[in-house]
């Protein structure tokens, strides 16, 4: 009897290790579900992607991207919930703003983002600057926590951009005021006519629209949101090495260094806005086996020369986040602590918005 | 001036080219159609575009945007039907030409002023742009605020008739704009925590529910072909030197058309009336004018053409359309990734010279093969209205789908639809509703933005001045123009049925008020005073109609017959459209239980065979033809169409609406 057991026992390793073996996803078709329009940036990320995964992944399946915008982001992404075989054969498209649904406790969220198993991570990251005139030289914040005005654009508070508003009241700028309804381009162009006084931009934006304006004298870097690493170190911004990362410039406005719930906060909105800005994940219960042949796969990827070349390019100067870790920042960025939270409704309150993280 | 040449390159490059004259030819066969004009048209192309590189995607928009203002001229000389809006006046002389024997002369002056128009649009075009820099940093937040305030105005020239019932149907547009998420707080109004309304309605749903639909119906409802026969002789050497003669005109007219095009919300409808009235007012010898004179076909084609490239300039710099079809043509700059402003002058200076010149080459190809294929062309409009009709409802219906790619679509189609067949019929203006749902969010958000930056010391900037001076006069101009109209209640059958409109159109806003109270003020306040606006309107038009002021005589004063005067339409057609629009519920009906690639093909078949027995032949060819390309869309876009009840007992292809994998 115990002779057959252990037989059954083995018999049952040795088949699970031989499927381990020969996943092959030849023949097959996975489905890239986007839960946008064509043409935005989490399509343009897929399109990218698809190519190089069909020649890393075993088999060489097809790859197509299925896009479902609507509702804010929300029915792509519940569309995946309930579609999404965890086969492989299903992988799905996220950005910052299918995360910060999760993370502000959106009612009509049916998908469970955290348990949701990452490929890779497309880290993104966020510069902010103001005009000469209202700084002291680079960097400089002291003019602007003097004025009583400081405006800023802010798409909706139900956005990502929630985050700016808890940033700008960690350094204390007394007189910062969110303008609603600016995209960051709408608000730019705001900024340079003059009406609002602290803009932002993502990289490739900032590249393009904004150093012109510095090496015209118009425009002052302040800071970046800064680059975390996976032991929680942030380091600088290499398009902008000179500028300090925000937990630099908290330091230097309060004297003191970012710690405890506010670090905590920093972190959970690093992972969501800057760290998690793309990503490509697994559908909730899929094995441990075919995740690892996606991150191989993505690992190859990644050292293909054809995709160094272009990747800078076409998806930012930021490397790519594969495997374990990745995991590790979804969750961090879907899943608030009751700290954080807090922190949020309190800044949103200070500013008169209704709407709170729940 | 590297710009300038690198973007002729663009130009003329073989690609380039081919996209923007496939986009031409489907332009012409889409204005030639009914109903089908700019508008659906574009709409119908942007599912599409959007896959492609983003100045090839461009070269088709503008090639199906172009030609659609000259091709509309067939039906409207050849059959006096204004295929656009764009093309009522050329009607107006166009038609009596074609009675006269003289419908080549007609047409060919139409499209050589159409042409030249054209071409004269996108030269202004291509010099203003050098100075649209400094207007734009001059363009602050009040000042974009009074000029969709203008815009709002200048809706008051597309009120039709009735200046009250116009002026109604901006605000019901304002307050369906209005729905979705409010963009200053994040709170969700009038979704009735669906997913669907929570981005707000979808502009494309609304302009195909308000424009097609009502235009379809009204085929159907005719029961002919759209023409009954077609005159053509060697008249069109005589049309070109006709516009030859005119070159003066021709030239007025297109800087008249160009500065209207310009200027938000004017264009479209009024551009051809303008320059009709402005021929009417400048020629010493009017007596021929509206009963076959050349001029008045030559007058509104060259201002028509020339609008367009003047709507440019709105719809590019400050990303307010200055057009019905320039709406969804900014909707499409979206999907693709351009956002007009600022850059459109500065680092896609390329992309706009390649725009404002795909224009003017459009217009040339559209044109030229107008003229060329006139006898041709024209012939699509003896296919039977059977044959036309089910095949023009399930391309709106795919055309639809691809919005949100959601049921909800269809059933926004079809509510859009029959509000667009009631207003049509009962007198209510349609690109007012339109033009105020386009610019609800805009108001909403500018007023906010004006206010928190500026105060209200926005008012005294130079060019805020020049807006309000401008305003000021529209609404002059618009008070004189329309003081002078007839009224007709004597004819209309239906007073109780455009009452009961009123009564459902009341609806809204009263809804609208109750569902929104518990938010927020900064939600609420905007759909709240616009519904409270509404209500005393609707109101007021209700008692209007219900008391029908003519029969008491002592209150025959000017104001009150001013808003007395068509608050009726005659709307003797609406029960019949209502009977035909009955048939599309019944697809909708056959799409929930058998999906949508099935449901098409039997409708067509169906509607055909219904309407001809022996028409088998003509029915099969368009079924496979439609299979086949249904097919070829879902291999090449990953598209899911819509799957009925069927898939549930039967395992279906994917591309008829089965599983995926």
């Amino acid at each position: 009897m115990y002779k057959i057991f252990v037989l059954i026992i083995l018999s049952f390793f040795s088949v699970s290790s031989t499927a381990y073996a020969t996943v092959d996803l030849s023949g097959k078709t996975i489905t890239w579900v986007v839960p946008f329009k064509e043409g935005g940036g989490t399509s343009r990320f897929a399109r990218f992607i698809q190519p190089f995964l069909t020649k890393y992944l075993p088999g060489n399946p097809d790859i197509q991207v299925m896009h479902i915008p609507g509702g804010g982001a929300i029915k792509g992404s519940n569309y995946f919930q309930k579609n999404a075989e965890p086969d492989g054969t299903y992988l799905f498209g996220c950005s910052t703003s299918v995360i910060v649904n999760v993370a502000t406790g959106n009612p009509l969220v049916e998908y469970n983002l955290s348990e949701y198993r990452p490929v890779l991570l497309l880290p993104q990251n966020t510069h902010w600057f103001t005009r000469t005139d209202l700084a002291d030289g680079p960097h400089d914040l002291s003019k602007l926590l003097e004025r009583d005005l400081v405006l800023y654009a802010l798409k909706t508070p139900a956005s990502a951009d929630l985050f700016h508003i808890w940033v700008f009241d960690k350094l204390g700028i007394k007189g910062a005021k969110p303008i609603p309804g600016l995209s960051s381009s709408g608000g730019y162009q705001a900024f340079l006519r003059g009406e609002i006084h602290i803009s932002s931009h993502g990289a490739a934006n900032y590249k393009k629209k904004v150093i012109p304006e510095i090496e015209k004298g118009k425009v002052v870097d302040l800071m970046t949101l800064g680059i975390i690493g996976a032991d929680g170190s942030v380091s600088r911004n290499p398009l902008a090495p000179n500028a300090p990362t925000f937990p630099e410039m908290y330091e230097k406005v309060t004297g003191e260094k970012l710690s405890g719930d506010d670090l905590e906060a920093f972190y959970s909105i690093g992972a969501a806005w800057s760290q998690a800005s793309k990503s490509m994940l697994l559908p909730e219960g899929t094995p441990d086996e075919i995740v690892q042949v996606f991150r191989d796969a993505a690992t190859k990827m990644v050292n293909d020369p054809e995709f160094k070349e272009k990747a800078t390019k076409a998806l930012g100067p930021f490397p790519l986040i594969i495997g374990e870790e990745a995991g590790e920042i979804v969750k961090k960025a879907a899943v608030f602590s009751d700290n954080t939270k807090e922190q949020l409704n309190t800044v949103l309150k200070n500013n008169k918005f209704t709407f709170r993280v729940r | 001036m590297e710009q300038f040449f690198s973007s002729l390159v663009q130009l003329f490059e073989i690609t380039h080219l081919a996209f923007l004259f496939g986009g031409t030819l489907l332009g012409l066969i889409v204005g030639i159609l009914p109903g089908m004009g700019g508008t659906s048209g574009l709409a119908l192309v942007l599912p599409f575009v959007f896959t492609l590189e983003p100045s090839y995607a461009l070269a088709m928009m503008i090639g199906v945007l172009a030609p659609t203002t000259t091709s509309d001229t067939f039906p409207a000389v050849l059959m006096g039907i204004p295929g656009t809006s764009g093309s009522q006046a050329t009607v107006m002389d166009g038609f009596p030409l074609s009675k006269k024997g003289m419908a080549a002369r007609a047409l060919s002056a139409a499209f050589s002023s159409s042409l030249l128009g054209g071409v004269f649009g996108a030269i202004i075009l291509s010099i203003s742009i050098y100075y649209a820099i400094p207007i734009i940093m001059t363009f602050g937040f009040g000042e974009q605020f009074l000029l969709v305030v203008l815009a709002l105005l200048m809706v008051g020239a597309l009120t039709g008739e009735n200046f009250l019932k116009g002026v109604t149907a901006c605000c019901l547009g304002l307050i369906i704009g209005s729905i979705g998420t409010a963009p200053i707080t994040g709170d969700s109004r009038y979704t009735f925590d669906t997913l669907y309304l929570i981005e707000g309605v979808p502009l494309v749903i609304v302009g195909l529910g308000l424009f097609a639909i009502p235009e379809i119906v009204g085929l159907l409802d005719s029961k002919g072909a759209i023409a009954k026969s077609l005159k053509n002789e060697k008249g069109w050497l005589i049309g070109i030197k006709d516009v030859c003669k005119n070159w003066f005109l021709v030239l007025r007219c297109s800087t008249l058309g160009c500065l209207v095009g310009a200027l938000p919300g004017l264009g479209g409808t009024v551009v051809d009336w303008i320059a009709y009235s402005h021929l009417k007012q400048t020629v010493k010898d009017t007596s021929q004018l509206g009963k076959g004179d050349i001029r008045g076909v030559i007058a509104p084609e060259s201002a028509n053409n020339a609008k367009e490239g003047g709507a440019l300039i709105p719809t590019l710099l400050f990303g307010i359309p200055g057009s019905g079809n320039k709406v969804l043509l900014l909707g499409g700059f979206v999907l693709i990734g351009i956002e007009p402003g600022l850059d459109m002058v500065t680092t896609n200076l390329d992309l706009t010279y390649l725009m404002i010149w795909s224009l003017a080459l459009a217009n040339i190809l559209g044109a030229g093969i107008c003229i060329g294929f006139a006898s041709h062309i024209s012939k699509i409009t003896l296919v039977p209205y059977y044959i036309l009709a089910p095949v023009m409802i399930c391309l709106i219906f795919f055309a639809a789908f691809n919005v949100n790619r959601d049921w909800y679509d269809f059933i926004g189609l079809l509510t859009f639809g029959l509000i667009g067949i009631a207003f049509k019929n009962f007198g209510w203006s349609r690109p007012a509703l339109l033009i105020g749902f386009f610019l609800s969010t805009k108001v909403e958000l500018l007023s906010y933005q004006t206010h928190a930056v500026y105060g209200l010391s926005f008012i005294s900037r130079p060019v805020s001045i020049i807006l309000i001076l401008l305003c000021l006069a529209t609404i002059l101009l618009l008070l004189r123009q329309k003081f002078d109209a007839s009224y007709n209640s004597n004819l209309v059958k239906n007073k109780v049925q455009q009452i009961c409109f009123v009564l459902f159109l009341l609806s809204l806003p009263v809804t609208m008020i109750w569902s929104i109270a518990h938010l927020d003020y900064r939600a609420n306040l905007y759909p709240t005073s616009l519904s409270v606006i509404a209500i005393f309107l609707l109101t007021f038009i209700l008692l209007i109609k219900i008391v029908d002021l003519r029969k008491i005589a002592s209150l025959d004063n000017a104001v009150l017959r001013f808003a007395n005067t068509h608050i009726f339409e005659i709307g003797a057609r609406f029960n019949n459209q209502l009977y035909y629009y009955a048939s599309f519920l019944g697809y909708l009906g056959m799409n929930f239980i058998l999906g949508f690639p099935i449901a098409s093909v039997l409708f067509i078949n169906l509607f055909i065979l219904f309407h001809d027995k022996k028409a088998f032949k003509i029915s099969i060819c368009i079924s496979a033809v439609l299979i086949i390309l249904l097919w070829f869309l879902s291999s090449l876009l990953t598209l899911q169409f819509p799957n009925g009840a069927i898939g549930l007992l039967i395992d279906m292809p994917w591309w008829l609406g089965g599983d995926l994998n």
